[in-house]
């Protein structure tokens, strides 16, 4: 759907959805909230602007706040991307944040550089490691033939409680009430941007390179152009002469290579130690963020944007009014529904499929015409 | 004319698909009672979406239709075979594990104490009904081990039975050998006479020119003229259908073969379903030539093709390209030894139909030096070479960036070709290249393939189309049971000839069949 009205239709498809989906949350509000209105107000425009006394005012570190948010998802969306294009659906980005998260805490904490290199390695380290990780499941694919979204998926309960062992019995601070690790070394904490607590670290220029690394690397490199053929159509893939098997491998092991580096920016940046105890759900954000961003990495940054600022909005609609925040669960479902749901306005796209035809066919002709009708030869 | 008097209507059809441009536009088109009558035009001129409107499989998106004059609206085939329409598909909508009968009556099948079927009742059914049409089909039989041409009865059949006073045949002769052709059209001329109304879809003029009365010639999306068959030439007719002459044989020079570039010894394979479908060949191909493989479908090409290109291991034998053994090589390898193929079926293997026309056409070289620099693609160079085949094989496309689903079978193919003869191949395999698709496009693919040959390449031609075979080819072996049945290399071949080699009535001896190998 690469014509210009059918582009504008996808952007207007999503946007609808959206909207749809935020009025199914309206409802959710209305029937809960004894002050709906207040609460929508939180929600729609409360990340941005607060208000006090009757004055507005823009907030810039909530801005700040929810820009940290999208660290992680930013990571995970692009991970998710590579993997889906390449018709992958593994699930174990999840885990991957989290073993990323745990290596470059641990490494955080006990490895010696007295530079800002420090971090950059506990991160590569993070990385590295959670490209190796995924191999597990892109090779039982590859090599057996097992599903990698159950194998994956599976994958994330052995890297939590493998994390929690090694947590719990070698790197647990014995000294802190609850179960986490000794302080980072300060060269390993990831510098924040902006003053103030919002948590904006240098992360999140790294997730913005990363989102155009990957946006170049799916569709100006070899290897992404043979993924992407890959999620097309194996068969033509393996046909034309491409290495389907280590294709396969590679998008895989790249998606874990992503969520690893999230998992450690978010750990490092955000916290002083390392205390995720149970899987951080950025993971599963990021399948909501590559399928608002239809498996296209330039959107991944919108759709984090979108996703972290509609969570702020619930944050605040839910310290404000009577609204829980569980809200967010459920205008991201209907969001998912109405994504999901192929022949949503199908009847309006049908009508500028026609328009476009008939245009399509009159120039067509035109052409031919004009051409002698030689237009084989 | 009034609807009355016509067996078949349909005003003013337009179809328009989701993804595709309009298949059909304002399209009236109508069938007397008791003719035969042909539809004709290129591959996606808009013939196949009219049927599937009349046998209710698409809803249109405008017009109307009246059968016997009386207006209808089909929401499924259902209601369709209600009205007495039948159809029956290019591609078999049979169960082959089931016996004839039992395909017969699927659906409407004869019961006794309730539930259970009465087996001897269909039996009983299909031999009378066989008789009273006319067919002649062994009704015990399973369908999975009768000829194709038996097929194509037992589904003619199955519509009549069904109360089918219009019938639908879409491309039939397509798998068929010439006698069984012969026969089929003389099955037809019976129906007539007893009164039913056929349609005929085809892309073949000398069939329609022998069988039809009347002709409705389709052009994109339109019906561009209706004639008594008996009042054009079959050159009018080409110029409707295209919009120009095509010129209907192909010219070649005649050909001193070089060095073996493809050595098949001794191939044995069993397929899927425990037959033998290769049961020793042994043939060669030489630098410069062209060898047809002719043959039913079904006796061993499919299979014979995909081990070449190493889609499935052969379970004896050895295939070689310039000396090197092919068998058991992955595609990436066995490309890199020249060899090229044009898959039967492009929409699985030939093309990435959601990716671009580009993306299709580079799918064997994006990993050259050319179109790379260290990590990144060259975009420039991959957008000339795009556009320079795009243009080189007459590719119609909006763009190079227009997806390669949306257009018309014979520009796919065009596609798949563009990139399997670009690539200076020594051996080209080619699976049905000119399959379905429109004239234009056939055309511009057979001179193609001959001026390849001429300059040098091997070809392997497979085909269905005997047309296709003996005009193309420098020498022709013909494939029966899975075996070479017979080897030609004078030139000297016609179609009734061929069939008898194809339906095995005739057999060469070893020693005339061993030529084909020059080793």
């Amino acid at each position: 759907m690469r014509d210009r009205r059918m582009v504008f239709f996808g952007i207007a498809r999503g946007a609808m959805a959206i909207i749809l989906a935020l009025a199914v949350g309206a409802v959710f509000i209305f029937l809960s909230s004894k002050t709906p209105f207040t609460a929508l107000r939180y929600l729609l425009i409360g990340p941005l602007l607060s208000f006090h006394d009757g004055s507005v005012i823009f907030n810039a570190q909530y801005l700040f706040q929810i820009f940290a948010a999208m660290i992680p998802t930013i990571f995970t969306g692009l991970a998710v991307c590579v993997m889906f294009s390449a018709n992958q659906f593994n699930l174990a980005g999840e885990g991957c944040v989290l073993a990323g998260g745990f290596i470059g805490g641990i490494l955080g904490v006990y490895l010696q550089i007295n530079s800002g290199w420090h971090a950059v390695v506990c991160v590569l380290a993070a990385t590295v490691a959670c490209g190796l990780i995924m191999l597990i499941p892109a090779l039982l694919k590859v090599k057996l033939g097992a599903s990698e979204m159950v194998t994956s998926l599976m994958l994330n309960f052995i890297i939590l409680y493998v994390v929690l062992h090694y947590l719990n019995f070698n790197f647990a601070d014995r000294t802190k009430g609850a179960t986490m690790t000794k302080a980072f070394r300060s060269t390993a904490v990831i510098p924040s941007l902006v003053p103030g607590n919002s948590k904006m670290s240098v992360g999140f220029i790294v997730a913005l390179l990363a989102t155009a690394l990957i946006a170049f690397f799916m569709y100006r490199t070899r290897w992404g152009y043979a993924i992407r053929m890959i999620g097309i159509n194996e068969s033509f893939a393996l046909y034309s002469g491409m290495n389907v098997g280590w294709t396969i491998v590679l998008a895989q092991v790249i998606g874990g290579m992503l969520s690893g580096m999230g998992g450690s920016l978010e750990v490092l940046g955000r916290y002083q130690t390392y205390l995720w105890r149970e899987l951080p759900g950025y993971g599963w954000v990021g399948i909501t963020v590559a399928i608002l961003a239809k498996n296209n990495p330039v959107y991944v940054p919108l759709a984090a944007f979108f996703i972290a600022y509609l969570n702020k909005g619930c944050l605040l609609m839910s310290t404000h009014c009577d609204v829980p925040s569980e809200m967010i669960d459920i205008i991201q479902a209907a969001i998912f529904l109405f994504f999901a749901a192929e022949q949503f306005l199908s009847g309006f796209r049908q009508k500028l499929v026609v328009k476009t035809a008939t245009e399509d066919l009159m120039r067509l002709e035109a052409d031919r015409g004009s051409r002698g009708g030689g237009s084989h030869a | 004319m009034e609807h009355n008097d016509l067996a078949l209507d349909m005003r003013g059809i337009t179809k328009i698909y989701p993804n595709v441009i309009a298949a059909n536009r304002e399209v009236d088109f109508s069938v007397k009672p008791g003719e035969i009558h042909a539809l004709i035009g290129e591959n996606g001129a808009g013939k196949s979406t009219l049927m599937k409107i009349l046998f209710g499989m698409e809803r249109p998106t405008e017009g109307e239709i009246f059968v016997d004059g009386q207006a209808v609206s089909f929401s499924s085939p259902t209601d369709a075979i209600a009205k007495g329409i039948g159809m029956v598909h290019q591609h078999f909508m049979l169960v082959p594990s089931l016996t004839v009968a039992e395909n017969i009556v699927l659906g409407m099948a004869p019961r006794k104490s309730g539930f259970l079927i009465d087996y001897r009742e269909a039996l009983e059914l299909t031999r009378a009904s066989a008789e009273k049409f006319n067919l002649h089909v062994e009704p015990s039989a399973r369908v999975a081990d009768i000829a194709t041409g038996m097929k194509q009865k037992v589904e003619i059949l199955k519509a009549l039975v069904r109360g089918a006073r219009v019938l639908i045949l879409d491309e039939p002769t397509a798998v068929l050998t010439s006698q069984e052709t012969a026969g089929l059209f003389q099955e037809l001329k019976n129906l007539k006479e007893q009164g039913f109304t056929i349609i005929f879809i085809s892309h073949k003029l000398n069939e329609v020119k022998e069988l039809t009365d009347r002709i409705t010639i389709m052009r994109a999306g339109k019906s561009v003229g209706v004639y008594d068959t008996g009042a054009v030439s079959e050159e009018e007719i080409s110029r409707r259908m295209v919009g120009r002459d095509v010129i209907l044989s192909v010219e070649k020079e005649a050909v001193a073969p070089g060095e073996v570039v493809l050595q098949v010894q001794g191939l044995r394979y069993v397929n899927e379903w425990g037959k033998q479908a290769l049961d020793g060949v042994t043939f060669s191909v030489r630098s410069g030539e062209i060898v047809g493989v002719a043959g039913v479908e079904g006796n061993g090409q499919r299979e014979l093709v995909d081990i070449l290109f190493g889609l499935r291991l052969p379970e004896s034998g050895t295939a070689r390209v310039g000396g090197v053994k092919l068998t058991g090589l992955p595609q990436a390898r066995i490309r890199s030894l020249g060899v090229s193929y044009v898959p039967e079926d492009r929409m699985t293997l030939g093309i990435a139909a959601a990716a671009s026309v580009e993306e299709n056409v580079i799918s064997d070289r994006f990993q050259g030096k050319r179109f790379n620099h260290g990590p990144l693609f060259r975009m420039k160079e991959l957008h000339k070479e795009s556009d320079r085949l795009i243009l080189d094989y007459s590719i119609l496309c909006k763009t190079r960036s227009q997806e390669v689903g949306m257009l018309s079978g014979g520009n796919i193919q065009k596609v798949v070709v563009a990139r399997e003869f670009s690539s200076d191949p020594v051996l080209i395999i080619a699976d049905q290249p000119t399959r379905g698709i429109d004239v234009g496009a056939t055309e511009l693919i057979r001179k193609r393939l001959i001026d390849l040959s001429r300059a040098g390449a091997a070809v392997l031609l497979v085909s269905a189309d005997l047309n296709e075979v003996m005009e193309l080819s420098d020498s022709l072996i013909v494939f029966y049971e899975g075996k070479i049945a017979g080897y030609f290399d004078n030139g000297e071949w016609d179609d009734v000839m061929m069939g008898e080699y194809m339906l095995g009535l005739k057999h060469q001896s070893d020693e005339e069949i061993g030529r084909a190998s020059h080793a």
